[in-house]
C-alpha cells in the first residue's frame, strides 16, 4: 500500500503503478469535480476569486485533517476536534481581548489547551480498551461545557471580541493580495511537516504499523503508546491553531463554533482514500481529498445551483468517493495477488 | 437499602424545606435559548439582574433553555412542562413554534399560573393562551427593519444569509428583509447555506463572498447572527465591495459595535434582549407577591437600529454583556 | 448470592450503577429532590424519543456496525407526515406510512452499501445523513414552500401516537417500553439475537456457521432507520407541526445512550436492557440538571464527564465478567478478547 509497490521498469509500468497508488483515484475524482465546476461556474470560478475562495476553505478543515487522517491510518478518530477549535479561539479572546494581556499569550495558552486536550485523548485511549470514538465524544461534550462555563463567568457573555496586533495579524490572519488567507500558507507548511513525518521519517512506518495490527506493533518494539498520545496532541494543536488563525482573522470568538469541522474533517480524509479501519492512506490523499470537499462546497455557490441542494451535492460526493475508493482498492489488492 | 433511605429523608427535608419559603414568594420559570446562544445569553443576563431582586424578597428565577435548536418547538414546550412540574408560580416562555408549545401554555394558565409571553409571539399570542402580557420584539418585523433601513439608504438587491435553514426565527428574519427591501423598491432574496457550513465562521464568509461575485447586481447583505455578520465584512472585504455593499444584521455584539464604528457595516438591528428578560421577570414578579398589573398591554423592546449615530452609547452596554 | 453474582457479571449490570451514580451526585451535589424527580415527565419523555432510536443502534452495534442517519431520519420522517397529511390533507394513514416506508428505504440503502462494500458504516451512514438533510430541506422548500408545515391529525391517530397520558407523559413511552421488551425477547431469547452476537464476534465465522449475516445486517439497518423516523411521526402528531432540522445533537446522544448501557463498540457484546437503562441514565443526567441549582452553562462538561466515568466503569465491569466466564470455561478466551 506504499510507494515501493512501484514495480521499476519501463514508463508504462510507471504509469500502471501510479494508476494503483491510493490518491490516484482521489486525483481523477479531484480532477473532474474541478472541471465540472469550472464548466457551470465559468470564469469567476476559473480565475483568482474562485482559487481564493475554495483554498481559504480548504485550508482551515485541511490543517485539521492532516492529523485526523494519521489517527485514522493508526486506526484511531478524533471528535473532540470541534471543540477545541472554539475553545482555542476563546482562549486567546478572553486573555488577549477581555484581559487586554499580549496577543502572543493568548496564542501560547489556546495551543498548550490543543495540547492539553489531546494529551488527555491519548493518555485515555491508550490506557483503556475504550474506542476512541467513544472517548473524544466524552472530552468534546467536556471540552464544550468548560468552554461555555469559563466564557460566561469570565466575560459574562458568549462571544468575546478581541484586536490584534500587528504581527499577529500578518502571521496569521492577512489576505495575500487582498483575497488568499495567510492560512493557506501554514496549510502548505503542515502538508511538507506531515508529508515528512508520514512518508519518509521512521515515524510514519511506526503509525502504518500501528492500523495494521497494534499487538504485532507494540511487539516489534515500536513505542505504540507514545506514538498515539503523540498523534492525538498534533490534531488537538491543529484544531487550535485554526481556532487561533479564525480568531485572529475575525476578530472575535464565539462559543457556538466548530461543530461542523468534525465530520467536515473526517469527510475530507475518506474522500482521500484513508481506510477508517486503519493501515492505508496518503498525505496527498487528504490534501487531494480536502480540495475536492471544498470546491464542491464553495462551486456550488458560483455554479447557479440551487443552494438548498447542497447538502444532497455533498452526501453524493461522499458516497461515490467512498464507493469509488472501495472499488479502486479492491482492484489493486485484486492485482497484487494476482502477481504474487 | 438503608443508604437510600436516607436520602429519601434528606430529599423530603429539601421539599418540606422548598415548599416552606414558596408560600411566601414568587419562584419565577424562564424559559429561553441554548445557553451558548450570544443573544440569549444577553436575555437571561437581564432575567438574572430582575431575578436579584425576586431573589432579595424570598423567591428564585430559574432558567431553562434547550440544549440545542434540533428540535426546538418539542423542547420547549418539554420546558414549560417541566416548569409546572417543578411548581412554578409564575412561567415566562417564548411562543416560538405556535402548534408545538400552545398545549402546554394552556396547561399552564389551566394550572393557575401566572404567565408572561416573551421573545416570540406578540400579543396575539398572549391574548389567545391567556397570558398576562407580552415583552419582546417580533422577528419578521426586525427583518423588515433591516430590509427599510438598507432601502432607505439607496440599496436596491439584498441578500439575506440563512446559515440554519427550516429554524422559523430565521426564516421570519429573511422573509421579513425581502419584505422591507421590496417595500422601497428594491430586490430580496435568501442564501441558504449547507449543513458543512454551520457554525465555521470562514465556511460562512466564503460562501457570501463567492455568492457576491457571482452575483454582482447585490448591494446589501442582511445576516441574521453574529457569527455570519463576522464573516460578511470580511467577505464583503474580499471581494473588493468594502463600500458599494451595505451589511446590516440582527443582534450585534462587541465585534460587530466595532465594524459599525470603522463603517464595515452598516446597521445591527436591537431587539435589546436584555430588555425582555429584565421586564418580564419583574411584571410577574410584582403581579405574583403584590397583585401588580401593567396596563399596557405588548411591551415591545425592538426593533431598534444601532448605526454610527449611536454607535458609542450602544458599546458601553455591550462591554458589560448586557447589549 | 448466585444471582447477585449474575447479576453483577450481565452487561446491564454497570448500566445500572451508573443510574444510580447519577441520581447520587444530582441529589447530593445538585440538591435535586428526588420526589420531584422522579414525578416529572419530562425526562421520561425525552428518554422514550431517544430510546426508541438507541436500542436499534445498539444492536447494530452490538453486531459491529454503526448507523449515523438516524440524525437526519427523525426530522425526514416528522416531515413526511406533515408534507403528505397536513400540506396535501391526504389521510393520516398515508402520511404514516410514507414516513415509515422512507425510513425502510434509506435503511435498505444503508445496509446494501454495508454489506456490498468493504466501508466502514460509519462513513455509509455518514454519506446517507448529509445527503437526507439536503433531501428533507429541498423537498420541503420546493413542495412547501415553508420549511416548516402543520399537521392536524384526527383522533384516533392522537390517541395512538400523540396522546399526552396524564397531561404530561407522552404516550412515546409506552412505545418505548413495548419495543423494548418485544426486542429484548427477540434478541435474547431467539436464535436471531445469537446471530447478532454471532456477527459482532466475528462476522467470517458467523458466515461459515450458516447465518445469513448479509440479510441480518440489512434488515437491521432498515429496522434502525424506520425506528427513528418512527419517532418524527410520533413528534409531528404530538406537536400538530414538523421542522426542517439539523439532528447532528442527537447522534451523539444516541451513540452515548448505548455506550453508557454497557454495548461494546467494537461489537459481540451489549444488551437491551443495559440499553434501557443508559437512555434513563443519559436522559436523567440531560434533564436533571433543571432540577438542580448547578448553572445550565456546565451542563456539557456535567454529560462528558459522565460518559467517560460510565465507559470506564462498563470497561472494568466488562473485563470481570470475562474473567468470570473466562474461570468458568477457558483462561485462554479472556485474554483473546481482551
Amino acid at each position: 500500500m506504499s510507494t515501493d509497490s512501484i514495480a521499476s521498469g519501463g514508463i508504462a509500468a510507471r504509469i500502471a503503478g501510479f494508476v494503483r497508488r491510493p490518491e490516484a483515484g482521489t486525483l481523477a475524482g479531484l480532477i473532474i469535480v474541478y472541471v465540472v465546476f469550472a464548466v457551470l461556474g465559468g470564469g469567476l470560478f476559473i480565475g483568482a476569486p474562485g482559487w481564493s475562495s475554495f483554498l481559504n476553505m480548504a485550508a482551515e478543515v485541511g490543517i485539521i485533517a492532516l492529523p485526523v487522517g494519521l489517527l485514522m491510518i493508526a486506526g484511531e478518530l478524533d471528535i473532540s476536534v470541534g471543540a477545541v477549535l472554539p475553545a482555542a479561539s476563546l482562549t486567546v479572546a478572553i486573555i488577549s481581548g477581555h484581559y487586554d494581556l499580549p496577543v502572543y499569550y493568548g496564542v501560547a495558552a489556546a495551543l498548550a489547551v490543543g495540547l492539553m486536550v489531546g494529551a488527555i485523548n491519548g493518555f485515555l485511549v491508550t490506557r483503556t480498551t475504550i474506542p476512541s470514538l467513544i472517548i473524544t465524544i466524552g472530552t468534546m461534550f467536556g471540552t464544550m461545557g468548560l468552554t461555555l462555563g469559563f466564557t460566561v463567568m469570565i466575560a459574562g457573555s458568549t462571544g468575546v471580541f478581541m484586536t490584534p496586533d500587528d504581527i499577529s495579524r500578518a502571521l496569521l490572519g492577512q489576505f495575500v493580495g487582498g483575497m488568499f488567507r495567510v492560512t493557506i500558507f501554514w496549510w502548505v507548511a503542515f502538508v511538507v511537516g506531515t508529508f515528512y513525518l508520514l512518508h519518509i521519517s521512521r515515524w510514519g512506518n511506526w503509525v502504518f504499523a500501528l492500523g495494521g495490527d497494534r499487538e504485532s506493533a507494540r511487539n516489534a518494539g515500536i513505542p505504540t503508546r507514545r506514538l498515539t498520545i503523540g498523534l492525538y496532541m498534533y490534531s488537538g494543536f491543529a484544531a487550535a491553531f485554526v481556532g487561533v488563525s479564525q480568531v485572529i482573522t475575525f476578530q472575535s470568538a464565539q462559543v457556538a463554533a466548530g461543530q461542523s469541522f468534525i465530520f467536515n474533517s473526517i469527510m475530507c480524509v475518506v474522500i482521500g482514500g484513508v481506510l477508517l479501519t486503519g493501515g492505508a492512506g496518503t498525505v496527498f490523499g487528504i490534501v487531494f481529498g480536502t480540495l475536492t470537499f471544498a470546491i464542491v462546497n464553495q462551486g456550488i455557490f458560483f455554479s447557479g445551483i440551487d443552494p438548498n441542494f447542497g447538502s444532497i451535492i455533498i452526501g453524493t460526493l461522499l458516497l461515490a468517493a467512498v464507493l469509488s475508493n472501495d472499488s479502486f482498492r479492491q482492484m489493486a489488492l485484486s492485482y497484487a495477488s494476482k502477481k504474487s | 437499602m438503608k443508604v437510600e433511605n436516607t436520602w429519601k429523608k434528606a430529599g423530603l427535608a429539601a421539599v418540606l424545606a422548598l415548599s416552606s419559603t414558596a408560600l411566601l414568594a414568587a419562584d419565577i420559570f424562564v424559559i429561553g435559548g441554548k445557553p451558548d446562544d450570544p443573544f440569549w445569553s444577553i436575555v437571561k443576563r437581564g432575567a438574572e439582574d430582575a431575578g436579584l431582586v425576586v431573589e432579595a424578597q424570598g423567591g428564585s428565577v430559574t432558567w431553562l433553555g434547550p440544549q440545542n435548536y434540533d428540535n426546538l418547538g418539542v423542547d420547549a414546550a418539554e420546558l414549560i412542562r417541566q416548569a409546572i412540574d417543578q411548581g412554578a408560580d409564575g412561567i415566562v416562555g417564548p411562543n416560538w413554534v405556535p402548534e408545538a408549545m400552545d398545549p402546554a401554555f394552556q396547561a399552564v394558565v389551566d394550572a393557575g399560573i401566572p404567565l408572561i409571553i416573551y421573545n416570540a409571539g406578540g400579543i396575539e399570542a398572549a391574548d389567545r393562551l391567556g397570558a398576562l402580557n407580552y415583552v419582546g420584539a417580533v422577528d419578521y418585523l426586525a427583518g423588515v427593519a433591516g430590509g427599510e433601513y438598507v432601502g432607505k439608504a439607496g440599496k436596491s438587491n439584498g441578500v439575506c444569509i440563512n446559515s440554519l435553514p427550516g429554524a422559523a426565527n430565521i426564516e421570519d428574519y429573511c422573509n421579513g428583509f425581502v419584505e422591507g427591501i421590496e417595500s422601497t423598491g428594491g430586490k430580496g432574496s435568501v442564501l441558504p447555506l449547507p449543513a458543512t457550513a454551520q457554525g465555521n465562521v470562514t465556511a460562512v464568509s466564503q460562501a457570501v463572498r463567492a455568492h457576491l461575485l457571482k452575483n454582482p447586481e447585490i448591494d446589501a447583505v442582511f445576516t441574521t447572527a453574529n457569527l455570519d455578520a463576522v464573516g460578511s465584512v470580511q467577505a464583503i472585504a474580499q471581494s473588493g465591495k468594502a463600500g458599494s455593499v451595505a451589511l446590516c444584521g440582527i443582534n450585534f455584539d462587541e465585534a460587530i459595535l466595532t465594524s459599525i464604528a470603522n463603517g464595515s457595516q452598516a446597521c445591527a438591528i436591537d431587539q435589546q434582549g436584555y430588555q425582555q428578560g429584565f421586564y418580564a421577570v419583574s411584571i410577574l414578579n410584582g403581579h405574583i407577591n403584590y397583585g401588580l398589573n401593567i396596563p399596557t398591554r405588548e411591551i415591545l423592546t425592538g426593533p431598534g437600529i444601532v448605526d454610527s449615530s449611536n454607535v458609542e452609547a450602544t458599546m458601553a452596554g455591550a462591554k458589560e454583556g448586557s447589549r | 448470592m448466585i444471582n447477585i453474582r449474575v447479576l453483577l457479571h450481565s452487561p446491564a449490570a454497570a448500566s445500572i450503577l451508573s443510574l444510580i451514580g447519577t441520581l447520587v451526585f444530582y441529589v447530593v451535589f445538585g440538591g435535586v429532590e428526588l420526589g420531584q424527580l422522579v414525578g416529572a415527565a419530562s425526562w421520561l419523555n425525552f428518554a422514550a424519543n431517544l430510546g426508541i432510536v438507541a436500542i436499534p443502534v445498539g444492536l447494530l452495534m452490538i453486531a459491529g456496525e454503526l448507523d449515523i442517519s438516524i440524525g437526519a431520519m427523525i426530522p425526514a420522517g416528522a416531515m413526511a407526515t406533515a408534507i403528505i397529511s397536513g400540506y396535501y390533507e391526504l389521510p393520516i394513514i398515508f402520511g404514516i406510512l410514507g414516513a415509515l416506508s422512507i425510513g425502510v428505504i434509506v435503511g435498505f440503502i444503508n445496509g446494501m452499501l454495508a454489506i456490498r462494500t468493504t466501508v466502514p458504516s460509519l462513513i455509509i451512514t455518514l454519506g446517507t445523513l448529509v445527503v437526507m438533510q439536503g433531501v428533507v430541506l429541498s423537498a420541503s422548500k420546493l413542495l412547501t414552500g415553508e420549511a416548516s408545515v402543520a399537521l392536524l391529525a384526527p383522533d384516533w391517530a392522537k390517541f395512538l401516537f400523540g396522546q399526552l397520558i396524564g397531561a404530561s407523559h407522552q404516550v412515546i413511552i409506552i412505545w418505548w417500553v413495548a419495543i423494548t421488551v418485544v426486542l429484548a425477547f427477540v434478541v435474547h431469547l431467539t436464535r436471531f439475537g445469537n446471530w447478532i452476537f454471532a456477527m459482532g464476534g466475528d462476522r467470517e465465522s458467523a458466515r461459515n456457521t450458516g447465518i445469513p449475516v448479509d440479510r441480518m445486517t440489512i434488515y437491521l439497518f432498515i429496522l434502525s432507520a424506520t425506528s427513528a423516523s418512527f419517532v418524527g411521526v410520533c413528534q409531528a402528531i404530538l406537536f400538530n407541526s414538523a421542522q426542517v432540522s439539523g439532528g447532528m445533537n442527537i447522534i451523539f446522544n444516541v451513540i452515548v445512550s448505548v455506550v453508557v448501557g454497557g454495548v461494546l463498540l467494537t461489537g459481540g457484546f451489549g444488551s437491551v436492557i443495559g440499553i434501557f437503562m443508559g437512555t434513563l441514565t443519559f436522559a436523567i443526567v440531560n434533564q436533571g440538571i433543571y432540577f438542580t441549582q448547578i448553572d445550565r452553562n456546565w451542563s456539557s462538561l456535567i454529560v462528558g464527564v459522565m460518559l467517560l466515568l460510565a465507559v470506564l466503569m462498563n470497561e472494568s465491569f466488562r473485563k470481570m465478567a470475562l474473567n468470570y466466564v473466562g474461570l468458568k470455561r477457558t483462561k485462554t478466551k479472556a485474554v483473546e478478547n481482551e
